[in-house]
């Protein structure tokens, strides 16, 4: 696909967060290349990267920053939560530890973003189903608790990763169409470009179909 | 495609010379006006015009940019020419690691631009008592300092004095007058008073450096509290020391016909201070009963045992007031401040308001973007579009490096900061790095050097690249995004946000899905998924010449709901939208054509004409229309004591 400079309508700003080592990056990288790093260095900070998708019949660029997992980075990878219209949190199903921390991860995750950002939890390496260490039942349960999206994904083989991505595109435009996310609002984590001018107000760019009757 | 990609490299090389050109040196340091400057503006000329001014001032210096690197070949990114460029950001650590865009709380409350926004906000939550005594309580412990300095001072005076003076001219006596003048004086310019109209009547020597930096904000804060304290405290005191100060030259011309010094000086010197210290003290209790005594209208929240501690410390054994007593209170105001009430601050519209003051003051700074997540997320779309996005990457790992390895004092471990380093390397520097920067020989072998040090590389390993890098994007590309349409979408952003939240009222943020991390918001926050219309139904109170009070729906008040058409689908030719102007939605003439032509034209009239009047002057508008919404808004809630903020 060119990367033709306005071909999307929107922006929405993701963070991916998590233990180091569960393979955020390559998450990444999978979806922005379409290619497995087998042996991919931690991340130093932070790292973004971008794509362009169709979600609900429009063109969005997603704008996916990367943390690092480590521990020794946690206080600079904080400031990069806000304003985040997405997050995805992954851990490895084959290390119940990072499983566990789940909750600190989603704690932080919920302090410093939006009250309405869309949180998607990701299981990892799911093509390793040998060494599973996290069930998918439990991981689902734990999601459906904390009002969270779920899948299982894998790095290495692409399995469910554009998924991932877009299953959380999905709900922010949603929540963009009902109106609970203001898009025109800074912090939002979401940039809109209309493409005539026009007053900005989201009614006018959606196509008219939620109107009821039109004629 | 490899066209842009070429222009890109040489555009690297060649912008700064031209741009280095044109556009005046961008002063490291914050060139910030005056408050007053400020609010002037906005409300006399408005801001459309600051806002104007600040966009053609970034449009001229680059428009020339742009043209002259078109006419320029393409060539390799040399080192050398970031090397020229360093020097005017050589410092660019030191000063340069915040964003005015982003705040602690301490950066809060010594901002003259963002307090009046932040009381405005804790106001709303009924909280500004915490920022009123935090600001009381500051400028009180400088003026108390420095009173105490005049009185050390006027005592080793006393004691330079008792030297048996020859009597008459002896070259030390009409000194020692002039001299306790001096030390009044720099007591006194910390204190000025607001509403004594005696100007000051004595030469203003310059006082010692570090009362002033604590007297500026003591000013500043004095002004501030003004309004809200007695209005008889103040002004007693400079007076008071004026009088005693009058005093002083009267027993001059007595010195000279030949009586001893010492006696009339001294008294003269304790009756000042005494005096100075009876008016700490008046100070410190005004401030005890105001905030801190149980039966304190609205006492901060403090335990027993710090109440305590201030009151032996108000009421020392030797007279004297201590003038950091309030020091542990501050501290837990500033605690509970920042737990409870900064990260609402943030998404508040009062916190836009102030980003927005801030963008269009006209002297934005790198800093300012870089370290203001918000803004980071609309120039890092820039930087992609510019082809540059590697030199933001690196600056952003590399800035990440060294701040946690210089955050970990006493656990450094050399080995992991070595791993740590050569990832950067390798993907930044090495012959065979994946994201090659360009940088030249000499900063490679900087780096390696650094990064093969004994123990392991120090937290200033990049340096060198650092700065090239930040110099780089100030220079290069800082300049294109303030006059870029991103930018404009930012600030328009920010004003929608604005407009959005006077709406709520007191409510900050957008409603959405209930989050039970914030309690006192969860109630608010249930209303869900509701459109905004939902949010407007605030109803306002009019008390007019009835008693009885009439309720309004807000919602009813808006005068543009008479010219909405939900449903009508494509049957409008346009609309009128709330800025007053008229949006056409159909088809335009046949003889205009929509479309802009191929990607490339698109570019490249992007790149030669820079951004369009009509995003300019639409801007504008905007701006216009935030700033008549909030005088409107703040007309309609006629709040007594606090006509002191302003907008």
């Amino acid at each position: 696909m060119t990367t033709a400079p306005y071909n999307y309508s929107y922006i929405f700003k993701y963070i991916i967060i998590g233990d180091m080592g569960v393979g955020k990056s390559c998450l990444l990288h999978q979806f922005t290349e379409k290619k497995f790093m087998a042996d991919c260095p931690h991340t130093i900070g932070v790292e973004f990267g971008t794509r362009i998708m169709e979600v609900s019949g429009q063109k969005v660029k997603l704008q996916i920053w990367d943390t690092a997992g480590q521990e020794r980075f946690r206080a600079v990878t904080r400031s990069y939560y806000r304003g985040a219209a997405g997050a995805l949190m992954v851990y490895d199903i084959t290390r119940r530890s990072t499983y566990n921390h789940l909750s600190s991860w989603l704690t932080d995750a919920r302090n410093l973003t939006n009250p309405n950002t869309v949180i998607i939890l990701i299981g990892n390496k799911a093509d390793l189903e040998a060494q599973r260490d996290v069930t998918y039942e439990e991981a689902k349960q734990f999601a459906e608790e904390n009002g969270l999206l779920f899948l299982e994904a894998s790095a290495k083989t692409g399995e469910n990763v554009e998924d991932a991505f877009l299953e959380a595109a999905k709900k922010i435009y949603q929540n963009i169409q009902d109106g609970s996310l203001d898009l025109n609002a800074a912090e939002s984590g979401v940039q809109h470009k209309p493409s005539a001018p026009q007053g900005g107000r989201l009614g006018n760019d959606t196509p008219s179909q939620k109107e009821g009757c039109s004629c | 495609m490899s066209f842009f990609k070429r222009k890109a490299k040489g555009k690297d090389l060649e912008r700064p010379a031209e741009v280095k050109a044109s556009r005046g040196p961008v002063s490291p340091h914050s060139p910030s006006v005056s408050p007053r400057n400020q609010h002037a503006i906005l409300e006399a000329a408005g801001p459309s015009h600051v806002a104007i001014n600040a966009i053609s001032a970034n449009m001229d210096s680059f428009a020339r940019g742009r043209t002259a690197i078109l006419k320029k070949q393409p060539s390799h990114m040399e080192a050398v020419h970031f090397g020229d460029l360093g020097r005017s950001s050589v410092n660019y650590q030191a000063q340069d690691t915040r964003s005015r865009l982003s705040k602690t709380v301490d950066q809060v409350l010594r901002d003259n631009v963002a307090m009046p926004y932040y009381i405005q906000f804790m106001e709303t939550r009924s909280a500004d008592h915490l920022v009123r005594f935090w600001l009381e309580a500051e400028s009180f412990r400088a003026t108390s300092w420095s009173r105490v300095r005049a009185h050390s001072l006027n005592s080793v005076k006393h004691s330079s004095l008792a030297e048996p003076a020859s009597g008459l001219c002896s070259p030390g006596s009409p000194d020692s007058p002039s001299d306790v003048r001096r030390t009044l004086g720099d007591a006194e310019v910390d204190i000025p008073d607001p509403f004594s109209s005696q100007p000051p009547s004595r030469p203003l020597t310059p006082s010692p450096q570090d009362a002033n930096s604590h007297g500026g904000a003591a000013t500043v804060l004095v002004h501030r509290n003004s309004f809200s304290l007695d209005v008889g405290q103040r002004p007693g005191t400079p007076q008071q020391l004026q009088h005693s100060r009058a005093d002083t030259p009267t027993r001059q011309p007595s010195s000279r016909t030949g009586t001893p010094l010492k006696v009339p000086s001294t008294s003269a010197l304790r009756d000042l201070s005494d005096k100075l210290m009876k008016s700490i003290e008046r100070d410190a209790v005004n401030i005890f009963t105001k905030y801190i005594s149980p039966d304190a209208a609205r006492p901060i929240p403090i335990t027993e045992q710090i109440r305590n501690d201030i009151v032996a410390k108000i009421c020392g054994e030797d007279g004297q007031v201590d003038p950091n007593c309030f020091v542990i209170a501050q501290s837990v105001v500033i605690t509970i401040m920042e737990q409870q009430h900064l990260s609402e601050f943030m998404r508040s519209h009062h916190f836009c308001k102030y980003q927005i003051e801030v963008l269009t003051s006209g002297s934005v700074f790198l800093a300012d973007i870089l370290f203001s997540e918000s803004a980071l997320f609309y120039f890092s779309e820039y930087m992609e579009k510019e082809e540059a996005v590697n030199v933001l990457q690196f600056w952003l790992a590399a800035d990440n490096f060294q701040d946690q390895l210089a955050a970990k004092k006493g656990q450094y471990d050399g080995q992991e900061a070595q791993n740590d380093a050569m990832i950067l390397y390798d993907k930044y520097f090495s012959l065979q790095a994946t994201n090659s920067l360009g940088f030249d020989d000499s900063v490679r072998m900087e780096i390696e050097s650094n990064i093969c040090r004994e123990g392991g590389p120090l937290p200033d390993c990049f340096t060198t690249p650092l700065r090239q890098a930040w110099t780089t994007m100030e220079k290069v590309y800082l300049p294109g995004f303030l006059s870029s349409n991103l930018y404009y979408k930012y600030l328009s952003d920010l004003i929608n946000s604005v407009r959005a939240d006077e709406f709520v009222g007191g409510n900050a943020g957008a409603p959405g899905n209930s989050v039970p991390s914030d309690n006192d918001r969860s109630t608010n926050v249930s209303e869900g998924s509701q459109a905004q219309q939902g949010t407007k139904r605030a109803a306002i109170k009019i008390l007019k010449n009835f008693d009885e009070a009439i309720t309004v729906d807000i919602a009813s008040l808006d005068p543009e709901s008479l010219y909405q058409r939900p449903y009508a689908g494509r049957m409008t030719f346009g609309k009128v939208n709330e800025l007053g102007q008229f949006i056409r939605e159909a088809e335009p003439e046949p003889d205009v054509k929509k479309s802009k032509g191929s990607m490339f034209s698109q570019a490249m009239k992007k790149w030669v004409q820079g951004n369009s009047d009509e995003a300019q002057e639409e801007m504008a508008w905007k701006i216009a229309k935030m700033i008549v919404n909030d005088v409107m808004h703040q007309a309609q809630h006629d709040s007594p004591g606090v006509k002191s903020t302003k907008l």
